[in-house]
């Protein structure tokens, strides 16, 4: 978080726990934007549940198409989503086709189309529907292809997937018609033509969804995802997973070759699986309109005034007492070492991999066809019998040109499904970064003090207590959250933000009732009758409070903070003593030490 | 530092001697410079201890060190036999080295340079005929590229010869007087030399004992390996670095004189540092292997203090230090040289933030933000659970450091306890989940802690793991049950034949221990290595361009030579059974329709198809696409021509479809599908012409006025008018002699008018008249 990354600065310290860096990754560069239409069926099967308690098919749809627009605000807000609702009684359509209700373009989510879909929530929401739109009797499913067609091709940005899911529970729409059926058929295969990808998230049917009658050949098998189709879902959190499998399209970061030697070699794509989300930076406005402001950064000469080109300015680095000076192309060629690849060193059995010299984020390794044919049977060979014979590749890695190789290890994983036939894993290799001698960094260590067996049972007990099944995704970052509830609240005009449960503080109310009377009895084993774990700390915790509320005792005279300023020392003094000096003469200087030199500088040349 | 120091000497108390050396040293005038020299010398058996921590590892707290480099360059360091270097080169290039790392190590070392042997003589100590030929080149401070410079050109061989434990004592006094009132963690003396100048013995114990006394370390670099007689003490790792020309010792040509200097230096080491004394001496050779190595910037990890806490009633002191961490800046300056500066033009006075949420932009000013922002707790360390260490897989690891979390300092309490917690998790097989916050100010982190014994410590290593925001569901298609990747049986035997030969690890049956035969986290980053050899290298050339990698870095990152020599032949059998051919790349427009293609084998033969294709009427792209099973929406009119004159569907079979999407075109009343429309008539009416099928497209023609009619779509049939598409006029028999001549006639719409036909089915006046 690059705002108050700058913000709060730790002072001087080389340790300084830079957790949220802006290093933001993504090294794809956008070829265009995603663009997804949620097309819903309006038609009355849809507002019937099954149970009093359970959700209506149209309900489940609509609470998804709602987390995915608040999930791509969050992760993704230059894509283009857009709803269109069929067989409905109104049409709003630019073709005038009946029974088809476009209710939102495609465009970027926003608070106000938030706040649209809620509209239709619940059984509220059902009336809404039936009083602003209504349940028609007939649709034909070419048409509404045909529109959504039109969607996209009334966008003005370029777009670099398109892809329409389909939620309905009626597995056979044209049964009696077989005209418009093939015509939707037909349809269908245009918009594969065309590169637009269509889902069908069929929703719980009594007696159960049959694809073949007639699904089948209307959705667009994409030749990668062969041999994934999905349950029918009959759960809002079943619908949800389906739909975010789909809802991002996998980007791949680079195409690389994986050379066996000089002159065999695989192509490879790299995915990344995992990649931190950053509250946006913000955007400056202007203070009288609000209105977004550009930014420009030009350089000038000091000495003359002049503007310089990009091309005027070198690097420069100071060693030795010695300013060594390169072109930024000579900084590049610096990083240059081998060609874009992968480079295969050797196995090693996977054991030997340490968990504990964990560099970087793993990045995903699939076969790419696109450059070599025939990569893939090569890569299902190494994988099968990477995983038979428990081994591991280490490979030299460089992504790109101008970047340093590293050495990286690729880990095999088996593709796992659940129960719904959603893929947990999906088969290849982990990309494992490994360290380089300079990575690791000696650490004192505490002497080693064994405990005993009894001790170690009883922590034992206090583990075994508190077991838990451990899901990547059960954690939010609830500072992400609180950014985007305060967003969503200033968006609507809400009195409050919605609150936010933090769920990754402990829950010690139900870990204390867990533990019972175990954490005693280890106390009694392991600590010392007058021993207070907490006591020292705490006891510090008062001096650090005492010394915070207590203005640093350096009070500098009027004389010296100018003794300093002529000579230019000020920047001696430290954070703390410097806002002393500002606070003094009523200056308002930022938290930086810059600014605070900045403005006390100021203040006493003018004087 | 070249530390090819003990760590223990770190220990050693430092007493605070401020007497003026030469107090203790009085020389006497004359020195004995003959003296009898033992009789033989034992065929010495090499044993040389790898010097650890060369990398640099060696761990300190605050204060550098004060090194002397004392260098001979005296008459005889410049002998040597033909096609060798000279001693004198050997050392310079050592010195080189190590000065080299040193100004990038950027550590608060000083560095002093002492030469013996010179001609002239500047030093402290020096008197009428005492300390004579020694001068103090460098007085101690940081290294920098001008003492790199001086090395290179100033430092020359002299004419003399001087006394080495002379020239040792000046290096001590140098080190007492000018560290005084600095603070050192170490003093340490370097002493270069081929020990053939003749030495005077009888202050002996006097440098010992006050080197001692004052806690200097001492290291001989000599131009031969040297050995210890007996070879006791043996570490394990002694045979791993024998000298190139081991078995050919004692070095030629090695004189008394400096048979008896190494019996000299190996006392003196030896009332130093007892046995290990002797591992403090080192072959130039050897060093050099060892130096080429640039050393990076030191970082020390601090400590981090805070409790581990499970529940709310159980706590543990512990202290966490960063042990793996990747992140290095270079070049953050971006001076364009010295007389210009960067300038950064903002109006942050009349700005104010906001951000973006979706596609709104909500103003946001930092006053609200502090009121409504996330508030964390302040530092903490929480278990929030254990799981299954299964469950964590690698994959989900985030962020870019390791923590590693041990007891207070001190507290034995807490050490029992996070012990406990360590071998409960590790016999378990289970680690913790934790809420990691480092301090009130950063954001919380969710973790895993996982335990990790050695031998020597036992700590929890704790490393970030995602939130539901950072992760990303892609879906791949299975492999398995792909039929067109699926290897076959001797394909896979390939593969398996390449695994064990390429294997990076030798097991060693009888101890059932495996050897890494290419341990990455040994190899130092080669950016590092490559950027100081850079630097270095415009520092001290600056006009010159760059020059390019050093050969060590490289074959520093090649696989063993015997791991790829192995892998030759199962990599050639890979070779022959697995097809892999490259994809050549199509320059033409990339379409929707080339992208998702469904047979890209097609590719080649299309490309022969466009040289053979005479007809430029229509885009062979659309050729090139290879299987056009139907007229698609996209490019109908190529598609009609291609499967007509591919003949894959029947002439009605193709200008079926091809009619059906003119209507559909029709029917958005848009003027772009109108032209499309046009396109795909024309082409219709070109593909009669070569099929003779004119019939059908006048009956087409005819279908499509009556439609226009009845759906009142006349600004089209303008189009089709201007488009000067008309009906065959021919009949049928004179299309087939003379379609051109036909096509030619009915060019015209307007010339149609006025023509009276039999077969003129409607009136093209009628038409305008629409």
């Amino acid at each position: 978080m690059s705002g108050w990354e700058s913000y709060y600065k730790n002072q001087g310290d080389e340790e300084e726990e830079q957790e949220e860096g802006l290093e933001a990754g993504g090294d794809y560069s956008y070829s265009g934007r995603d663009s997804l239409i949620f097309l819903v069926d309006a038609s009355r099967a849809m507002f019937e549940s099954q149970d009093e308690d359970e959700l209506t098919p149209f309900d489940m749809s609509i609470q998804c198409i709602r987390s995915v627009y608040t999930n791509k605000i969050i992760s993704s807000n230059r894509d283009l989503l857009a709803v269109v609702f069929y067989g409905t009684k109104k049409d709003k359509n630019s073709v005038n086709f009946k029974n088809i209700y476009v209710l939102q373009e495609l465009d970027n989510p926003g608070a106000k189309r938030v706040q649209e879909l809620d509209k239709f929530k619940g059984q509220e929401g059902k009336k809404c529907f039936q009083d602003q739109i209504g349940h028609g009797s007939d649709y034909s499913l070419s048409e509404v292809l045909w529109v959504c067609a039109n969607l996209f091709s009334d966008v003005q940005f370029k777009m670099s997937h398109k892809r329409i899911m389909l939620f309905t529970n009626e597995d056979d729409p044209h049964g009696d018609d077989s005209a418009k059926a093939s015509r939707a058929r037909t349809k269908a295969g245009d918009l594969r033509d065309t590169g637009i990808f269509l889902d069908l998230m069929h929703l719980k049917k009594r007696g159960g969804f049959d694809i073949s009658l007639f699904y089948r050949d209307i959705i667009v098998a994409e030749d990668e995802d062969i041999g994934i189709h999905f349950e029918e879902s009959s759960k809002l959190e079943d619908l949800l997973r389906k739909v975010r499998a789909k809802e991002t399209r996998k980007r791949v970061l680079y195409r690389l070759k994986l050379k066996l030697n000089k002159d065999v070699a695989l192509t490879v794509g790299i995915y990344n699986m995992v990649q931190k989300a950053y509250r946006p930076s913000p955007v400056r406005l202007y203070r009288e309109t609000n209105e977004p402001v550009k930014t420009k950064t030009r350089t000038f000469n000091v000495n003359t005034g002049s503007l310089l080109l990009p091309s005027d300015t070198k690097r420069s680095q100071i060693y030795g007492h010695r300013q060594i000076v390169l072109e930024k192309e000579e900084t590049e060629e610096l990083k240059r070492f081998d060609e874009p690849g992968l480079i295969l060193i050797g196995f090693k059995p996977l054991m030997m991999l340490k968990k504990h010299h964990y560099l970087r984020p793993s990045l995903f390794v699939y076969p790419e066809e696109s450059l070599i044919n025939g990569s893939s049977t090569l890569f299902s060979a190494l994988l099968t019998k990477c995983l038979e014979k428990e081994v591991l590749a280490v490979c030299r890695y460089t992504p790109r040109q101008n970047t340093p190789p590293c050495f990286v290890a690729l880990v095999p994983q088996e593709e796992e499904l659940d129960d719904q036939k959603i893929q947990l894993a999906p088969p290849g290799f982990q990309l494992v970064f490994l360290p380089y001698a300079d990575d690791k960094r000696k650490v004192p260590f505490t002497e080693k003090v064994m405990a005993n067996p009894e001790q170690v049972d009883k922590m034992k007990a206090i583990v075994q207590k508190l077991r838990f099944k451990y899901r990547s995704d059960s954690f939010e970052n609830p500072v992400l959250q609180q950014h985007f509830r305060n967003m969503e609240a200033l968006a609507l005009d809400l009195m409050e933000p919605e609150q936010t449960v933090d769920l990754t503080l402990p829950k010690t109310e139900v870990m204390d009732k867990r533990l019972g009377s175990l954490v005693d009895e280890f106390k009694e084993l392991v600590y010392p009758p007058d021993y207070n774990p907490e006591g020292k700390v705490t006891k510090r915790k008062q001096n650090d409070e005492s010394s915070g509320s207590k203005r640093p005792k350096v009070e500098l005279s009027e004389e010296e903070l100018k003794a300093h300023v002529s000579k230019g020392t000020l920047g001696k003094l430290t954070v703390p003593a410097l806002k002393e000096a500002c606070r003094m003469y009523g200056l308002k200087g930022g938290l930086k030490k810059q600014e605070l030199l900045d403005v006390l500088t100021e203040h006493f040349q003018k004087a | 530092m070249l530390s090819i120091t003990n760590s223990r000497r770190n220990k050693r108390p430092e007493s605070a001697h401020a007497q003026s050396v030469d107090a203790q040293f009085p020389r006497p005038l004359q020195a004995p410079r003959e003296a009898a020299f033992p009789a033989t010398i034992q065929p010495l058996q090499l044993r040389i201890r790898r010097p650890r921590g060369l990398w640099g590892s060696m761990f300190k707290w605050g204060g550098g060190a004060a090194v002397v480099l004392c260098m001979d360059v005296g008459l005889a360091m410049s002998n040597s036999f033909p096609g060798e270097e000279s001693p004198f080169e050997l050392a310079k290039k050592v010195i080189t080295m190590f000065v080299q790392r040193q100004v990038f190590a950027e550590n608060k070392d000083e560095v002093a340079l002492v030469l013996f042997g010179t001609d002239g003589t500047e030093n402290a100590l020096a008197g009428e005929d005492q300390y004579q030929n020694i001068t103090v080149h460098r007085h101690l401070m940081r290294p920098d590229f001008d003492l790199l410079e001086d090395i290179e050109s100033k430092i020359q061989p002299g004419s003399q010869q001087a006394d080495f434990l002379d020239a040792l004592i000046v290096c001590m006094d140098l080190i007492q007087k000018e560290t005084l009132g600095k603070k050192f963690e170490k003093r340490h003396i370097e002493v270069f030399t081929d020990l053939s100048s003749p030495f005077s013995r009888d202050q002996l114990d006097i440098i010992i004992d006050n080197l001692k006394k004052s806690g200097m370390s001492l290291q001989f670099f000599l131009p031969f390996p040297i050995v210890k007689k007996g070879g006791t003490g043996d570490r394990g790792d002694g045979s791993l670095l024998l000298d190139d020309h081991g078995p050919s010792f004692p070095p030629k040509g090695i004189t008394e004189q400096q048979k008896e200097g190494i019996q000299m230096v190996k006392k003196v080491m030896m009332s130093l540092e007892g046995e290990d004394g002797l591992e403090e001496i080192y072959s130039f050779s050897e060093s050099l292997r060892q130096l080429c190595v640039f050393k990076k910037t030191e970082r020390h990890s601090m400590p981090w203090s805070c409790q581990l806490t499970i529940g709310s009633n159980l706590s543990i002191k512990i202290v966490a230090y960063k042990s793996v961490s990747g992140r290095y800046t270079f070049f953050k300056e971006m001076l364009p040289g010295r007389e210009m500066c960067l300038y950064k033009k903002l109006m942050p006075f009349s700005c104010s933030p906001g951000f973006r949420y979706g596609s709104d932009i909500i103003p946001f000013s930092k006053v609200d933000e502090e009121q409504m922002k996330y508030r964390s707790e302040g530092k903490c360390f929480s278990v929030l659970g254990f799981c299954r260490s299964s469950q964590v897989h690698m994959k989900y690891f985030m962020g870019n450091q390791v923590l590693k979390v041990f007891a207070a300092k001190d507290d034995e309490a807490a050490a029992v306890a996070l012990s406990s917690l360590i071998h409960a998790l590790d016999e378990l097989d289970m680690v913790a989940v934790v809420r990691y916050a480092y301090d009130q100010r950063t954001n919380p982190q969710v973790g895993v802690a996982f335990p990790l014994i050695k031998d020597t410590y036992e700590c929890l290593a704790y490393i970030q793991l995602p939130f539901m925001e950072d992760l990303r569901q892609y879906m791949f298609s299975s492999l398995k049950n792909n039929r067109k990747c699926t290897p076959t049986e001797a394909q896979l035997s390939a593969v398996d034949a390449l695994i064990d030969s390429m294997s990076l690890v030798q097991k060693d049956e009888e101890e059932g221990t495996i050897e890494d035969l290419f341990p990455t986290s040994k190899i130092p980053n080669p950016q590092f290595q490559r950027l100081f050899q850079c630097l270095l290298h415009r520092a001290l050339h600056p006009q010159e361009p760059l020059p390019p990698i050093q050969q060590h870095i490289l074959s520093m990152l090649d696989p063993p030579t015997e791991v790829t020599a192995k892998g030759q032949v199962p990599v050639s059998k890979i070779k022959t059974l697995f097809p892999l051919t490259e994809v050549i790349k199509k320059k033409n427009q990339v379409t929707g329709q080339d992208l998702f293609q469904d047979n890209p084998e097609e590719g080649p033969t299309c490309k022969r198809l466009k040289t053979e294709e005479e007809e430029a009427r229509f885009s062979v792209s659309s050729l090139a696409e290879g299987t056009v099973t139907c007229v698609g929406s996209v490019n109908p009119a190529d598609n009609f021509r291609v499967l007509v004159r591919q003949k894959k569907a029947s002439f009605e079979e193709a200008s079926h479809q091809l009619i059906n999407h003119i209507e559909q075109f029709l029917d958005t009343n848009e003027t772009l599908y109108f032209m499309k429309s046009m396109d795909c008539i024309k082409a219709f009416r070109e593909e009669a012409i070569q099929f003779s099928e004119e019939q059908r497209f006048n009956n087409f023609l005819k279908a499509l006025q009556e439609k226009v009619e009845v759906k009142q779509l006349n600004h089209f049939w303008e189009i089709v008018i201007h488009g000067k598409v008309s009906i065959f006029l021919a009949p049928k028999e004179n299309a087939n002699t003379d379609t051109a001549a036909a096509f030619e006639e009915g060019g015209d719409v307007d010339d149609l008018v006025s023509t009276s036909n039999t077969y003129q089915v409607f009136s093209c006046l009628n038409l305008a008249d629409l």
